[in-house]
């Protein structure tokens, strides 16, 4: 029987409620948004009483679909103020769903100081106290975890950052090895979480596969074309268990997109010495792995584990975090990006959106450009809570205002990813529009502007990328509710019955009878939501517009300036 | 003979056609006027069939593209991720 988990933190009481029915066909992002819209006020504090942090595994999570296991993390962003799904690999979602949890839901906020653990097994759930793991990174409460409640738990955590309500905070769990370091990174939901005093959510199940399913003989048929249609892909099936998502560095930085010196160039000389030919080859060299998967059951396996000089190990090192902190800040050595990036694992922060912040500083001249052991150091800040610690913690948008800085890289106060609108125009529609703030995976327009996959869109001219954005948009926003990888759409856009086994899974599992059609509809539907959502908080067309300086300053190589029209941004949701 | 010279990038395992260069290692080839991708191909000795994406300056070119010389070229098989 489907449930929900809401667990009330001003009273300390945990209940396992049924699920009404307008949600029992609603998972992931289509449910974490629905619930977020139908239970938190559009105009509350996010760091308040009155903010909820919703966290649910996808329609297909938990069951032999390939590549599943996303889990999707909600709530009122407290970096935007608007709506927020954050999406995570990891092996919590797999958990949940086996264990016949819809959703847990946080909300309240308690009125002492006291620090709790969400225990969930299948015997039921209980607050315990968790003082003890205050102030602790995320690998070692996830290490304390595992010990005091097994090694196969999934442990949901945040870190000092969360503790502190930084708005740069994301939500961490683990992969298969106790690694915390699979986010769900964007929009501050740490702090969300650290706001209701929950250090940690444990989650203990003994099945990953065994998710209710009406019939199973269909499901398993379904199942098994969809993992081949996976592998039979050469994106999915050989280049991303090869290199990883790193393996963008390159193309991106030969199409002339790769942001620079803080949005400055589109190239970056050293782009081959951190992108994942490189990569593979020293994880590989180190004892380290090129490929792994993120939860059981992944056929992509796209994820790394590179081992650092220092002795530990930083898996994964993503593409978006390998050019947040290398050529956005202008480093070239990827034993300094895993440190980067391994310090925002354990302190507990998005590793794009402090890429992003890092810029800025260097942009104001707080380090200089390039300097690998100031950005260290200065990270290192955010773990004492002293006041750079603080700003670096508070995200791009907060650090501009602080410096006076006018080149800052963010839409609805979120950092923007590892594309430039200017020479990937397609993406720069997507970052002004999606209600999320600037994220790439909320309509990847790079597939048809760069990587040639579901057809082709000139990435310097403004011509057919509304048009592009929008369809992204919508079939992501569905897909982020099947709990299934993004990446499968490279699969899913380039075959004819991608999506209709999709389907099949679905009506499969809950015997339903939807169409390809009705899939379109669940994504229009959760972007209507997530837009009502963000006007009811204050937002207008005005917030879906980039930063000023891609309108006026020219990216080199191509030398081109984002140059979309505003009335053209507004056209984006016009199916509304 | 008038030849033009381009500068070749190949990435993502299609260096194991170019036994002496590693990927991004710039590579300077000399071709025939109004040679094409497909002649660069054929010199360097990578199939066709290997090769997903080509970029020519940055814009992406199809294998019937021809060279003026002074081009920076690369080359890519299918690649994807996010």
């Amino acid at each position: 029987m489907a449930r929900f988990i809401r667990v009330d933190m001003s009273s300390r009481q945990v209940k396992s409620e049924n699920v009404a029915d307008k949600y029992l066909i609603l998972g992931g992002r289509a449910l974490t948004s629905q619930l977020v819209a139908d239970e938190v006020p559009a105009t509350c504090d996010p760091l308040g009483p009155f903010n909820k942090l919703v966290i649910a595994p996808g329609l297909l999570s938990g069951t032999s679909a390939p590549s599943s296991g996303r889990l999707s993390v909600g709530g009122k962003s407290p970096l935007t103020g608007g709506i927020k799904e954050s999406n995570a690999g990891g092996i919590t979602s797999q958990k949940l769903a086996n264990l016949g949890i819809k959703a847990v839901i946080l909300e309240g906020k308690p009125a002492d100081k006291g620090w709790f653990l969400l225990k969930i097994t299948p015997d039921g759930e209980e607050l315990l106290p968790a003082d003890d793991l205050v102030g602790k990174g995320t690998y070692e409460v996830t290490a304390i975890c595992r010990e005091r409640f097994g090694d196969k738990v999934g442990v949901i955590t945040i870190g000092p950052a969360g503790e502190m309500l930084m708005h740069a905070a994301g939500v961490t769990n683990n992969d298969g090895d106790g690694n915390s370091s699979r986010y769900a990174g964007r929009g501050g939901l740490g702090a969300v979480m650290g706001s209701k005093g929950l250090k940690a959510i444990v989650v203990d199940s003994p099945k990953t596969f065994e998710a209710p399913v009406k019939d199973p003989e269909r499901f398993k048929a379904a199942a098994k074309k969809f993992s081949q249609i996976l592998l039979d892909n050469p994106t999915c099936g050989k280049g991303l268990p090869a290199y990883g998502t790193n393996v963008l560095m390159n193309i991106i930085n030969e199409a002339g997109t790769l942001p620079t010196r803080n949005f400055k160039f589109g190239r970056f000389d050293k782009a081959a010495e951190v992108g994942g030919e490189k990569l593979a080859e020293v994880a590989k060299a180190r004892g380290g792995k090129a490929t792994h998967a993120c939860h059981p059951g992944c056929v992509m396996r796209c994820s790394n584990v590179y081992p650092m000089p220092d002795g530990k190990v930083c898996a994964p090192v993503e593409y978006e975090t390998a050019w947040a902190f290398g050529p956005n800040l202008e480093i070239g050595e990827l034993d300094v990006i895993a440190k980067l990036n391994y310090i925002c694992n354990d302190v507990g922060l998005d590793t794009i959106e402090t890429g992003c912040t890092l810029g800025v500083l260097m942009e104001a001249g707080v380090i200089p450009f390039g300097d690998g052991q100031a950005a260290i150091s200065a990270l290192e800040e955010v773990a004492k809570g002293t006041p750079l610690g603080r700003i670096i913690g508070s995200g791009s948008a907060n650090a501009g205002k602080v410096y006076g800085v006018t080149r800052v890289p963010a839409v609805k106060g979120q950092g923007i990813p590892a594309y430039d609108p200017r020479a990937c125009k397609g993406n720069g529609v997507t970052y002004a529009t999606t209600p999320m703030g600037a994220d790439h995976t909320a309509g990847y327009a790079v597939t048809a502007n760069i990587l040639k996959v579901g057809g082709y869109v000139n990435p310097l001219e403004p011509a057919g990328q509304v048009e592009l954005s929008r369809n992204l948009q919508v079939a992501t926003a569905a897909l982020d509710s099947t709990g299934l990888c993004l990446f499968v759409a490279f699969a899913v856009l380039d075959n004819p019955e991608g999506l209709p086994t999709i389907v099949e899974m679905i009506n499969a599992q809950y015997g339903t009878s939807l169409t390809v059609d009705d899939v379109t509809a669940l994504g229009q539907n959760v972007l209507k939501t997530e837009r009502q959502f963000n006007q009811q908080a204050g937002f207008t067309s005005a917030d879906d517009r980039l930063p000023e300086f891609f309108y006026n300053e020219e990216l080199p190589p191509h030398n081109t300036k984002f140059d979309v029209k505003d009335e053209e941004l507004d056209r984006v949701f016009n199916f509304q | 003979m008038i030849v033009l010279r381009v500068e070749v990038r190949v990435f993502s395992g299609l260096e194991k056609f170019l036994p002496q260069k590693r990927f991004g290692e710039p590579l300077p080839v000399e071709l025939p006027e109004e040679g094409t991708i497909k002649d660069l191909l054929h010199k360097l000795g990578i199939p066709e069939n290997q090769v997903f994406t080509i970029l020519v300056d940055g814009r992406h070119q199809p294998l019937d593209y021809t060279l003026r010389g002074g081009e920076r070229v690369s080359l890519f098989p299918p690649v994807g991720s996010g």
